[in-house]
C-alpha cells in the first residue's frame, strides 16, 4: 500500500481514535486487553481502508469495523485472566458533579453493562453514542423495530437492577 | 431521569479520560499481524485442504500400486482418486468464494453468517474425507481377506464374513469418531464466542 494511503489513514485514525477506544472500553476490562483490541481493530481498519470509498463518513465506517472486530473477530488472549469483578473506577472518571447516590447508580449500571452479552453491549454502546435506530439496525443487521424492542428490554433490565 | 440517559450523560464525559495515541505510535500498529479468528480459520482450513492432497501423493509409491494390483483394487482406486480430486477441487473453490465474501464492513449479522458459512464448507470437506476414508478402509479390509498378501493362506469357506465386516465397521467407526471428536473440540474452542453471538443476534431477530 502506498505511503500516501498510509498517511491519510493514520491521520484519520488519529483524529477519530476515540471511537475505537470507546469500543475497547465496552468490550474489555483490563488495560492489556484494551491495548490488544485496539491493535486488532487498527489492523482490521487498515486492511479494509483501501475499499473505503468515502460514501459513508469515516467515523460511521469506523464504528462498523470496530464493533465487528470486537464482536466477531477478536479472541481474548489466553495468557490473560478474566477479571469478573472489574474496577468501575478505572472504567470511568469520577464525576464530581454527581452526588453519592448518582455515583453509586452509575457504578451499578456500568457493572451491569459489562455483564451484558456482546450483542446487547453493541446496542447500548451505539445508543450511548447517539446513533439512531436506523443506524443501529444497519450496523447490526437487525430490523429497526427489533433493535428498539430489545433496547427497551435492556432499559427495563437496568431499571430493575437499580430499583430492585 | 431515564437510567440510560444518566449513563449517556456520564459516557460523554469520559472522552477526556480516553487514551490518545500520536500518529508516530499508530504507524507501527499497521505492521503488526492480525490474530483474528478469520485468519486462524483461513490458516487451519488451508492446512486441512492441503493435508489430504499431500497424504495422497505420498501414499502413491510403487509398492502401493503393486499391493493394489494384488488386491484387484487398482482400477477402483484410480476412479476413487479422480473423483476425490474433483470433489476436493470443488470444495477449494467453494471455500475461496466464501472466504472472499467475508468483509468487516458488512453488518455484524451478515459478517458472522459468512464466517460460519466459510467454516461449514471445510467442515463438510472433513466429513467427506472421513466418510470416504471409512468406505475405502472397509473396502481394503474386506479385499485383504478375499485376496490375502503373498505367503498367507486363508480358506474363504472358514471365514465368518459377518464377523469380519462387523469388526471392520466397528474399528473404522471408532477411529473416525475419535478424529471427529478432536476436530470438533478444536473448532468448538475457536468458534465458541462467534457462535454464541450469532445465536444472540438470531434470537434478537426472532423474539422481538
Amino acid at each position: 500500500m502506498t505511503k500516501e494511503l498510509e498517511n491519510s489513514f493514520v491521520e484519520l485514525l488519529e483524529k477519530h481514535q476515540n471511537i475505537v477506544h470507546k469500543v475497547c472500553r465496552i468490550y474489555t476490562n483490563s488495560q492489556d486487553a484494551h491495548n490488544d483490541l485496539f491493535q486488532e481493530i487498527t489492523i482490521q481498519l487498515w486492511k479494509a481502508y483501501p475499499k473505503f470509498r468515502g460514501e459513508a463518513k469515516f467515523s460511521t465506517w469506523m464504528y462498523r469495523v470496530a464493533l465487528n472486530t470486537a464482536i466477531t473477530l477478536y479472541r481474548k488472549s489466553k495468557r490473560r485472566v478474566k477479571t469478573q469483578d472489574f474496577d468501575t473506577v478505572l472504567f470511568r472518571i469520577k464525576a464530581e458533579e454527581y452526588d453519592d447516590t448518582t455515583e453509586q447508580q452509575l457504578k451499578v449500571m456500568y457493572a451491569a453493562l459489562h455483564e451484558l452479552n456482546d450483542i446487547d453491549k453493541a446496542l447500548v454502546f451505539l445508543y450511548l453514542e447517539d446513533k439512531n435506530y436506523n443506524e443501529i439496525s444497519e450496523m447490526l443487521g437487525v430490523s429497526e423495530v427489533n433493535a428498539r424492542v430489545k433496547m427497551n428490554r435492556i432499559k427495563k433490565k437496568l431499571r430493575s437492577i437499580l430499583n430492585p | 431521569m431515564d437510567e440510560l440517559e444518566l449513563l449517556k450523560k456520564d459516557w460523554k464525559k469520559q472522552e477526556s479520560s480516553l487514551p490518545h495515541y500520536k500518529a508516530k505510535e499508530l504507524y507501527p500498529m499497521l505492521l503488526k499481524k492480525s490474530s483474528s479468528i478469520v485468519k486462524w480459520i483461513f490458516i487451519i482450513s488451508i492446512i486441512e485442504l492441503g493435508l489430504g492432497i499431500i497424504l495422497n501423493i505420498f501414499m502413491m509409491d510403487d509398492n502401493f500400486w503393486k499391493e493394489l494390483e494384488n488386491m484387484h483394487l487398482k482400477t477402483v482406486t484410480i476412479i476413487i482418486y479422480c473423483l476425490s480430486y474433483l470433489i476436493t477441487g470443488f470444495f477449494i473453490y467453494k471455500f475461496y468464494k466464501n472466504f472472499k465474501s467475508i468483509s468487516t464492513t458488512d453488518n455484524a449479522s451478515r459478517l458472522m453468517r459468512n464466517i460460519l458459512k466459510t467454516r461449514r464448507v471445510v467442515k463438510h470437506y472433513i466429513l467427506y474425507v472421513l466418510i470416504s476414508a471409512g468406505i475405502t478402509g472397509l473396502l481394503f479390509f474386506i479385499f485383504t481377506f478375499i485376496y490375502p498378501p503373498e505367503g498367507i493362506e486363508l480358506n474363504p469357506e472358514s471365514i465368518n464374513w459377518f464377523k469380519i465386516i462387523a469388526i471392520g465397521v466397528f474399528m473404522i467407526t471408532i477411529f473416525l469418531l475419535i478424529l471427529w471428536g478432536i476436530y470438533s473440540l478444536v473448532y468448538g474452542i475457536l468458534l465458541k464466542k462467534l457462535k454464541q453471538n450469532y445465536r444472540e443476534i438470531k434470537k434478537l431477530e426472532m423474539q422481538s
